[in-house]
């Protein structure tokens, strides 16, 4: 074989350079080639020869990775992979939309199979449940964790399986998550240390503040900047009195005249484009409480009514609040958006992080009856609580009869009317299969078919998806 | 609405789509017929390898065929109506397929076009012009006369065209491969416009899509791929110079059969057995035809383990939706082209897809064996399809794919794998070599069935 081989190169090295190759024939060959065309012959001989007897061999032994983890949760069922396959290709142009059928599937106690979608190495939304996946994509997994997650265990975790443990421990007993990220934070790079920090948000208290100041000089811009928000939420960030107090004179607090009436922040109109892109701008450096001392009032009589005025202004504000009011500042300033018929609910979308799964869920038909934005909002304010919305509650919204008047106009003659329908009807349509729980959705098909659309139409299989797929666990 | 013959004639684009349909009513080119309620649907055998899939809805007479045709509804979705109307008992009643499904979901609900005014459209005049389109004895005659003339004039001319390639050949060794691989795209161009002018348009074929293969290797490799290339066409060449009658050897240097001369060849291999479609290849030709490649594998004791139903239509035509879905299982009786080692085929019969639940078959412990049998048999081939056994994904340090098997055989891949691919356990997989790289099509692994072909 190495006689072979050494002849083969040979062989080759006379063809690259234009030679005859000829006298390198292999002796066993020679009767075979000799004659008219004789290289071409050689050339069949050597061509068969080196593909049968030679493979490409790899430079290094190979090593296979190990495995892809299984998840905890149940794979999404078999009968229904096809169905959510054609749900997330056809929305592909639209990243936000297969965020929320990975959320959907995980709320109803689901995960997907890993031929459908395994997260890419930055998808660091997906639902924690994915830990495990997360880091075998980014080739981060380590083999047989310690069954207990601590502080003296911290390095045998990976980072997802880490974090994903640190939320669950934060719930349980906040004071321990607060001490494993006091004292592994400073190991980690920027990035990740902002994500430890992160997890201070669920449950945080006066008791973080000592962590939260000692981050506050980091020497990351990004850790520093999230643990002054967390300690402004706390109450405890001084702002610049000077910016606090340029903002509070761009403002008006009126306050009722009736005995006991509520002060309300008016945001009108600055006289130029300038003055309202500077007051946007101080709504980002400002905290609640800072703009609250400089128009010498409380967080809480700021928040008790819904705040009026130009929509930038008032949006830049809610965002304010969002970011550094307390819990209960953002809890008692939705409350007001949602009673003010007259405000406009699609503002209050930024606070929808602060607020927990249960909150979502005791709130969810309130929005539904404000939300005139065929379930945006709705949709925006919920998170990760999908499927949920009980018939009643979406019977109920404006956002159901807004899909019944796009049913309506859908069916009708009117071209110029027919296609803008038909376009808001796919939106609406799959909107309200994220919030629909199961039986709703199935109430829904009938409802919609009956009402004129076509059993088979394609737009109702989010909901058809929905309704097939019923609640596993309790996530 | 019921169906009609006056409804099919108001329905038609034009007389010639009716004559085109009423040359589709034979049975024989109907290898499924079936209805449910108000859908009927069908798969209608055309020229190419893979069975067009035709539905109807009987109440709207909306239409749906995944022929290329832009006539609206097609000759298929009209043949369907005809021959229900004509003899709806013929059709098996069963439950609505998935892709039926999909189609009805899909559409929106409407009429058929409705006839175009002041032209007049008739099933009878379409039969009657079939019937007058048979030619008479004598013309008969004089056709396979000026055919046999023709099949001699494009033996001389092939002929010498394979001996102008076994110069082009010598050629391209003696002035130094460095400089063929050099200008490679060219080269080979001029020697295939050269081929496709002499007649051996399937030759030609191979050596414009020479450069393709070649350019995906790294520098090193392509040297020896050359080679193995060059060398394959002078045993090619060779061999149809000494048998030029043979059927394999003619396919490879001027055309393939038609479908109907394969059916109707008594020597062409047959084999029946469950089938499972393990995936599908489109590859863009630089002649501009798309070539799409469906393989199959026999999951019973068939002694023929793959066949590829080969098809081809112009890349104009746009993205052509598959006849079948990876992993779908079906009895079928297969007819293959005669050949040394036969592995093109086309589907003479079929049943519907069942949910069969059959292993794969035990794979060779060393699959590329069978590779260098097959070489032996035919050794101008190109690749040969392989089933793995037991085995891993894996990176190499330079982040290509490697196939490894659990004994250390090893492969490169010839596309980047699935994500999940590296990380899941392979008991078998079914692939095709062509001596430098392995395209993966399908796997069972511990996560269940892992398709390769996107």
């Amino acid at each position: 074989m190495d006689d072979l081989e050494s002849s083969l190169a040979h062989i080759r090295g006379a063809w690259m350079a234009g030679r005859s190759a000829f006298q390198h024939c292999p002796p066993e060959w020679r009767a075979a080639v000799e004659g008219v065309g004789a290289e071409c012959a050689l050339a069949a001989l050597a061509g068969h020869a080196g593909a049968v007897l030679f493979r490409p061999a790899p430079a290094a032994a190979l090593e296979p990775r190990r495995l892809l983890p299984e998840l905890a949760p149940p794979t999404l069922p078999e009968p229904l992979r096809p169905h959510l396959r054609r749900l997330m290709a056809k929305q592909k142009g639209g990243a936000s939309i297969e965020r929320h059928w990975i959320d959907f599937v995980a709320a109803r106690g689901y995960v997907l199979h890993p031929a459908d979608w395994l997260p890419a190495s930055r998808a660091d939304w997906a639902p924690d449940g994915y830990a495990p996946w997360f880091d075998w994509v980014r080739g981060e997994d380590k083999p047989f964790p310690p069954p207990t997650f601590a502080l003296d265990t911290y390095e045998q975790w990976s980072w997802a399986m880490r974090c994903a443990a640190l939320v669950a421990l934060r719930t349980r007993d906040p004071g321990a998550a607060r001490a494993i990220i006091a004292a592994k934070a400073s190991s980690e790079v920027a990035e990740r240390r902002a994500m430890l920090i992160e997890i201070l948000d669920t449950g945080l208290s006066d008791q973080d503040v000592e962590c939260l100041e000692a981050q506050a000089d980091d020497r990351s811009e990004r850790v520093q900047v999230l643990a002054r928000l967390y300690l402004a939420r706390l109450g405890r960030r001084v702002d610049a009195e000077a910016l606090a107090t340029e903002l509070a004179d761009m403002l008006e607090v009126r306050k009722s005249e009736a005995p006991g009436g509520r002060a309300s922040l008016a945001i009108d109109a600055l006289k130029t484009p300038a003055q309202n892109a500077r007051r946007r701008d101080l709504f980002k450096l400002v905290s609640l409480a800072g703009l609250a001392r400089a128009l010498r009032i409380t967080e809480e009589e700021i928040v008790e009514t819904a705040p009026v005025g130009a929509p930038d202004g008032v949006e830049a504000f809610v965002q304010m609040v969002a970011a550094t009011g307390s819990d209960r500042a953002c809890r008692m300033l939705l409350d007001q958006m949602l009673d003010d018929g007259a405000f406009p609910l699609a503002h209050a979308r930024s606070l929808g992080p602060r607020l927990d799964a249960e909150q979502r869920r005791a709130l969810q038909p309130r929005i539904l009856m404000r939300d005139a934005e065929m379930f945006e909002t709705t949709l925006t304010l919920m998170g990760r609580v999908l499927g949920e919305a009980a018939l009643p509650a979406l019977l109920a919204s404006p956002g159901y009869a807004a899909l019944t008047n796009a049913v309506e106009a859908a069916r009708g003659e009117d071209e110029t009317q027919r296609r803008p329908a038909d376009a808001l009807l796919e939106t609406m349509l799959s909107r309200i299969a994220f919030l629909a729980d199961a039986p709703a959705a199935a109430a829904l098909l009938a409802r919609l078919t009956a009402a004129g659309l076509p059993a088979a139409d394609p737009r109702l299989d989010p909901l058809r998806f929905n309704a097939a797929l019923t609640t596993e666990a309790t996530p | 609405m019921d169906m009609t013959r006056a409804a099919i004639e108001a329905m038609a684009p034009d007389q010639s789509a009716l004559a085109a349909a009423s040359a589709l009513l034979k049975p024989a080119k109907w290898p499924l017929r079936a209805r449910s309620e108000r859908l009927i649907w069908g798969e209608c055998q055309g020229s190419g390898a893979n069975p067009y899939r035709v539905a109807a809805d009987l109440e709207d007479r909306g239409s749906k065929c995944t022929c290329p045709s832009r006539k609206f509804p097609c000759k298929h979705a009209l043949a369907l109506m005809w021959m229900y109307v004509e003899d709806g008992a013929a059709f098996q009643a069963g439950d609505v397929p998935d892709w039926v499904n999909d189609w009805t979901r899909r559409r929106r609900k409407g009429v058929a076009p409705p006839v175009a005014a002041g032209e007049d459209k008739s099933l009878e005049a379409a039969h009657q012009a079939l019937a007058e389109s048979t030619p008479d004895p004598d013309a008969e005659a004089r056709r396979k006369a000026a055919a046999l003339k023709r099949a001699d004039e494009t033996h001389r001319s092939v002929y010498a065209a394979t001996e102008d390639l076994d110069i082009w050949i010598a050629d391209q060794l003696r002035t130094g491969l460095a400089g063929f691989l050099g200008a490679l795209g060219e080269r080979c161009r001029r020697i295939a416009a050269r081929l496709v002018d002499a007649k051996a348009g399937a030759l030609a074929s191979r050596i414009d899509e020479m450069p393709s293969r070649l350019l995906a290797l790294s520098a090193e490799e392509r040297v020896d791929a050359a080679i193995a290339e060059l060398g394959k066409l002078v045993l090619l060449a060779r061999a149809w110079r000494a048998a030029p009658d043979d059927p394999e050897l003619r396919r490879e240097i001027v055309n393939a059969e038609t479908r109907e001369e394969v059916l109707a060849n008594p020597k062409a291999p047959r084999a029946i057995s469950l089938w499972e479609v393990l995936g599908e290849r489109v590859v863009t030709r630089r002649d501009g035809l798309v070539s799409q490649a469906t393989w199959l594998m026999s999951l019973g004791p068939s002694a023929r383990r793959f066949a590829v139903l080969l098809d081809f239509f112009p890349a104009s035509a746009g993205r052509r939706g598959g006849a079948f879905v990876a992993g779908e299982r079906f009895h079928a009786e297969i007819a293959f082209y005669p050949a040394r080692a036969p592995l093109r085929a086309v589907i003479a019969s079929r049943e519907g897809a069942v949910d069969a639940l059959d292993a794969w078959p035990d794979p060779p412990t060393d699959p590329f064996a069978h590779y260098a049998e097959d070489l032996l048999a035919t050794p101008w081939r190109s690749e040969t399809p392989l089933l793995l056994p037991k085995g891993r994904i894996c990176a190499d340090a330079s982040g290509r794919a490697w196939w490894r098997s659990s004994r250390g055989l090893c492969a490169p891949l010839r596309e980047p794998p699935p994500s999940l691919a590296l990380g899941a356990l392979i008991d078998s997989a079914a692939g095709v070599w062509d001596g430098a790289r392995l395209a993966l099509i399908a796997a069972r692994t511990n996560w269940g069935r892992l398709a390769f072909d996107g």
